[in-house]
């Protein structure tokens, strides 16, 4: 084991005994708003990726986000677990808010502002 | 490559009573852009209405079709607007 602690989802990806699943679903539970993606925020990956994590920083929100690019496994587990299809995806307070369109659509309506509190 | 047509026929077919508006938004056949408004979007959330609409096409999201991007309204809110 590494002495440094690694992230949730990382760590379950080198371990059988601690599924994907579950670091996802617990990655979830820890933090107040995360934002599955593709890429970093510092370097997304896809033009929708990139609008989310936009309307975030307009709005200074801060926000945890996973990169599901390294391993096909963290897709296939996130979309089991919020029956959402794409990617990327934005939960607060454990709950899917929505996907690009949605989060683009309540920024304009200055809903997300009020979900972000 | 199924073209916005299809999408509108299938999304149409598939949701009692929807309207759809898609375009092709890159002609590729597999990035669409849709407005669906439907009675069957009443009393849902945003989030349970673009799952209704994703459901017409299951596994091809992320697949055939790399993406729809959606808004989905009730006939109220679209005769608002």
């Amino acid at each position: 084991m590494s002495p440094t602690e690694p992230s949730p989802v990382a760590d379950a990806i080198q371990s059988d005994s601690n599924p994907v699943r579950d670091a996802i679903a617990q990655a979830i539970a820890e933090h107040k708003v995360i934002l599955f993606m593709k890429g970093t925020p510092e370097a997304p990956a896809c033009g929708f990726s990139a609008r989310t994590v936009a309307v975030l920083q307009a709005l200074d929100a801060p926000f945890a986000a996973v990169d599901i690019l390294p391993d096909p496994r963290i897709r296939q587990e996130l979309s089991a677990i919020s029956d959402w299809p794409t990617i990327p995806q934005l939960f607060v307070g454990g709950e899917l808010l929505g996907g690009c369109d949605i989060v683009i659509e309540m920024y304009e309506s200055g809903e997300l502002a009020q979900a972000l509190l | 490559m199924p073209s916005a047509e299809d999408i509108r026929e299938r999304i149409e077919h598939s949701i009692p009573g929807a309207l759809a508006d898609v375009e092709d938004y890159t002609g590729g056949g597999d990035h669409f852009r849709a407005t669906v408004t439907a009675a069957a979007f009443e009393g849902r959330s945003r989030i349970e209405q673009h799952r209704l609409v994703y459901e017409v096409f299951g596994e091809e999201i992320g697949g055939a079709i790399h993406a729809i991007s959606l808004k989905t309204q009730t006939p109220q809110k679209a005769s608002i607007q």
